[in-house]
């Protein structure tokens, strides 16, 4: 590894970068996805995995369940076990949403007496959450209409969102978007900067010098992985102050794991440059691999826990998860190193990207395919 | 000293090289010549160890049979790919590019390295540009400097793909003069391929390419003193042969005048030997006649700015009905920029254009007298996916030719233009020789009276542009066709009626064919008359 030609190539990259003012990539582009989504995203919800527990056994309540159970918004269980152990439910992210109707409900409602029905939601994801809650109040109502109960407060409905309470839909997406963006433009800018060669042929000097593969790989990574580490104290700066996010958590953490993550990023666009020829294929196929299951499997839109099957898996296959993971709790939650799962997904990630680094050097040929 | 030993390239499951054998010693400029896709730049990238390969390697005594293991001959070898500036980066500086090449080939910076690298640059004549980019050069300097970049460290073994292919004549003479006495000064090998016949002369040896294969090698001299016996003055005979313009090629003893060969000749020659005869191309007599001395496209004080650049100024030229007029110069000089002004594709910054005695200004004047123009453009814009006789009916019908007639012109145009056995094959698996008859043809299915081509020739083999050339002289005799050409081959001009020569978007030349002969009469060629207006 000769630390000459990786400063030729990488001062080579800045002088290009700027001149083509490509430079502006980076940042443009990330501050643009999170402002757009971090304001613009709501969300839809069905088969909200509903828990109740029915104190009074009664036919009101006993219809109250069949009327969840019929609606396609909730996928309903009815077990006799203690308020306790249901809230317990929710933290260990098995159910979304815990009801809980009184003893002598039926009785309480028809006489007139108020009655309350505790609501309990998980509030990691806030507009679902709120979304959740809305559904539920609404299914309660027409139960109210069914047996002319009147709905002026005599029966109550107390609820309550767990975990994140102030329920602000922000600070669920900005974390998810950093997690996004910070995948996305490090991978394009590096499969782009590599394909760029091969198409417009500077690539030879490459190939037919004796620049080795690991010079190449270091020289081209490291000019992406210092313009985008600046970019990760922009992101941080948007998400704190843009977006009023509270930030709980190791600051250390929270950088560790964005630069292990752009590592993986970094390795992303290593291994597509590495099949595309031209920049065109290289930004679309890096956006395939990038976008969407960054979208889909950061536990953004919908939670892993509630996720089956194949998406399960894809989602622990994908680096986001992990990444997302600790960004959530970097900002909202705070438990950094003493958590237990931090640290593995933090380690994951490092290896996650060691690997996709050491494949693209195995991958990478000095030949014309 | 270099050997290769059986050397096979396949790219892409098709065989570029079958088996090649030869030896280069210290100090040899050795030449490839051949056309597009005979299996030159696989054997150079073989050489330079950038692409997979069967057969061995030897130089200076360490073998190798793979890229991987040339690796350590790599600091040793100076490659230049083929494309002009393919090696640079546009947004880098002269100066950024050296210092680039000089970290990467990890030069020792001492007063013998800073006195080689001013010898280069001012031998380059690029001393006095260190600090414009490389996209702001024009050709010819960006391949010197590219040449300049690959010669920095020196190599032992300088490998240069078509090198001069689209620079103009002056810096080709420049280029050749560095390469010269680098060899005979560090006593490099140097291997060189050409797609200019005229430069096979400078070469201490040529090997002639020919479908993967070596079909000759020796000296110009040897080369062209072997096929002696077998060129002739143009002439009807029975036996086989091959005739095209004032030659007629034939294996057999034939009892007339003997013409003096050209390297060209060597395709022919080996076309015959290969048993590989050329259709005979006639085109139909058309009723539609012009008549003589119409002023077809009259363009005067034409110029058209890129930013700060100008790719055209002030140029005038006219085109006459029944001519056919050569617009040259080397890549970059404002050819294609001009005959995009004139479908209306570009709109002009300056000047007139008149086709047919209607201004050109945009495209939709164009559009008016689509019906009267055909136009080939410089990579045949052709479809891809799509047969050659579907390709032919797409375009019939943008021209509004019905499905009958169609049929018919399908039918006569592919046997003329030599290309019917080909009709249902994907044009991508065709050589570029037919690629190109059959653009043509696409070209006048409308019957136009006027015919625009970009570069038409680029990339085509010896045989496939003398076979065209024919063609074109065809379409001007019996449809009173005028042509408007473009080519950076300046050998091309002596099939011209009338030559414009553009230099960095202006016209340095513009006279007929047979007056340049007059004002420069100890002239061998074209190449040597328009060098005098170079300089």
């Amino acid at each position: 590894m000769r630390l000459r030609v990786i400063k030729a190539y990488f001062l080579k990259e800045m002088i290009e970068l700027i001149r083509t003012k490509m430079i502006t990539m980076p940042y443009l582009m990330p501050l643009l996805i999170v402002i757009l989504f971090g304001y613009g995203i709501k969300m839809q919800v069905t088969g909200v995995r509903t828990l109740i527990l029915d104190n009074d056994n009664s036919q009101i309540s006993r219809k109250l369940i069949l009327k969840f159970e019929h609606s396609k918004y909730f996928t309903t269980m009815v077990k006799n076990i203690s308020e306790k152990d249901g809230l317990r439910e929710i933290k260990k992210a098995n159910i979304d949403a815990l009801i809980i109707i009184p003893s002598s409900f039926e009785k309480n409602s028809l006489k007139g007496i108020k009655t309350e029905i505790g609501v309990f939601t998980d509030a990691s994801f806030p507009s679902r959450a709120t979304t959740i809650s809305n559904y539920i109040q609404g299914v309660i109502l027409d139960l109210a209409n069914d047996f002319n109960i009147d709905d002026s407060g005599v029966i109550n409905i107390n609820t309550r969102n767990l975990f994140n309470q102030a329920l602000r839909d922000e600070e669920m997406i900005v974390p998810g978007l950093l997690g996004m963006v910070l995948l996305i433009s490090p991978a394009i800018l590096t499969a782009l900067i590599i394909a760029k060669e091969k198409e417009m042929g500077t690539i030879f000097n490459f190939y037919s010098s004796s620049v080795s593969k690991g010079e190449f790989l270091v020289a081209k990574l490291s000019s992406i992985f210092f313009l985008v580490s600046i970019n990760i104290f922009i992101v941080f700066l948007v998400a704190s102050y843009l977006f009023d996010l509270p930030f709980r958590g190791s600051f250390f953490l929270f950088w560790l794991a964005s630069e292990f993550y752009v590592f993986v990023a970094l390795g992303f666009g290593l291994l597509v440059s590495i099949i595309a020829s031209s920049q065109i294929v290289a930004i679309i196929v890096t956006l395939m691999l990038t976008i969407i299951p960054a979208f889909m499997y950061s536990g953004m839109i919908m939670p892993i826990s509630s996720m089956s099957g194949e998406a399960f898996i894809t989602a622990h296959i994908y680096p986001v998860m992990y990444y997302n993971h600790i960004i959530y709790d970097t900002f909202l939650i705070g438990q950094g190193f003493s958590s237990s799962t931090n640290i593995l997904y933090l380690l994951l990630l490092f290896t996650y990207g060691v690997i996709l680094f050491i494949l693209g050097l195995l991958f990478l040929k000095k030949e014309i395919k | 000293m270099l050997e290769i030993k059986n050397l096979a390239v396949s790219h892409k499951k098709k065989i570029a090289i079958k088996k090649l054998n030869f030896q280069v010693n210290d100090g040899e400029i050795i030449g490839f010549i051949g056309a597009d896709g005979a299996g030159k730049s696989s054997a150079l990238n073989a050489i330079a160890g950038v692409i997979k390969f069967d057969g061995e390697i030897i130089y200076n005594d360490f073998s190798y049979k793979s890229p991987k293991e040339a690796e350590k001959v790599k600091h040793d070898i100076g490659y230049m790919p083929q494309g002009i500036g393919l090696v640079l980066y546009d947004t880098l500086t002269i100066k950024e590019h050296i210092n680039f090449f000089v970290d990467i080939r990890d030069i020792k910076i001492n007063k013998e390295f800073l006195e080689y690298k001013e010898h280069l640059l001012i031998m380059a004549g690029l001393e006095n540009f260190l600090d414009r980019r490389a996209g702001d050069l024009s050709g010819g300097m960006m391949q010197k400097l590219s040449l300049v970049c690959t010669m920095l460290h020196r190599p032992k073994l300088l490998i240069l793909d078509e090198p001069t292919t689209g620079v103009d004549p002056l810096s080709r003479i420049e280029l050749w003069e560095i390469l010269k006495q680098n060899a005979k000064e560090f006593n490099t090998i140097s291997i060189i391929s050409t797609a200019y016949m005229g430069e096979a002369s400078k070469m201490d040896n040529i090997l002639l390419f020919d479908e993967g294969e070596i079909i000759a090698k020796g000296t110009s001299s040897q080369l062209i003193e072997d096929i002696k016996p077998f060129v002739y003055e143009n002439t009807e005979t029975d036996k086989k042969h091959i005739s095209i313009s004032d030659t007629t090629y034939c294996l057999e003893n034939l009892e007339i005048k003997h013409q003096k060969p050209t390297l060209e000749s060597l395709f022919f020659v080996n076309a015959l030997k290969k048993d590989k005869l050329l259709p005979k191309l006639q085109i139909a007599i058309s009723k539609e006649n012009m008549g003589e001395n119409i002023v077809v496209m009259k363009a005067s004080k034409v110029t058209k700015k890129f930013g700060d650049f100008y790719a055209n100024k002030d140029v005038d030229c006219k085109l006459k009905s029944g001519e056919i007029l050569g617009l040259l110069g080397a890549n970059g000089a404002g050819k294609t920029t001009f005959i995009k002004m004139l479908l209306g594709l570009l709109p002009l910054d300056g000047g007139e254009l008149k086709l047919f005695d209607k201004k050109i200004k945009n495209s939709e004047d164009r559009n008016e007298l689509k019906s009267q123009i055909g136009y080939v453009s410089q990579h045949f814009a052709l479809y891809d996916d799509m047969t050659v006789r579907e390709n032919m009916m797409f375009f019939a019908s943008i021209h509004k030719i019905d499905t009958k007639k169609t049929k018919q012109l399908i039918n006569s145009y592919s046997k003329e233009l030599g290309f019917e056995q080909y009709l249902d094959e994907m044009p991508k698996s065709l050589p570029l020789g037919i690629n190109q008859r059959f653009s043509l043809a696409v070209s006048i299915l409308h019957e136009p009276k006027v015919l625009f081509l970009d570069e038409p020739t680029s990339g085509v083999d010896a045989i496939a542009r003398a076979q065209f050339w024919e063609l074109l002289k065809e379409l001007k005799n019996k449809r009173g066709i005028s042509i408007l050409i473009t080519t950076h081959y300046m050998s091309e001009a002596e099939f011209c009626d009338r030559v414009v020569l553009l230099k960095d978007g202006q016209k340095i030349a513009d006279d007929r064919v047979d007056n340049f002969y007059k004002k420069f009469p100890d002239a061998k060629s074209f190449e040597e008359i328009f060098l005098e207006y170079y300089r």
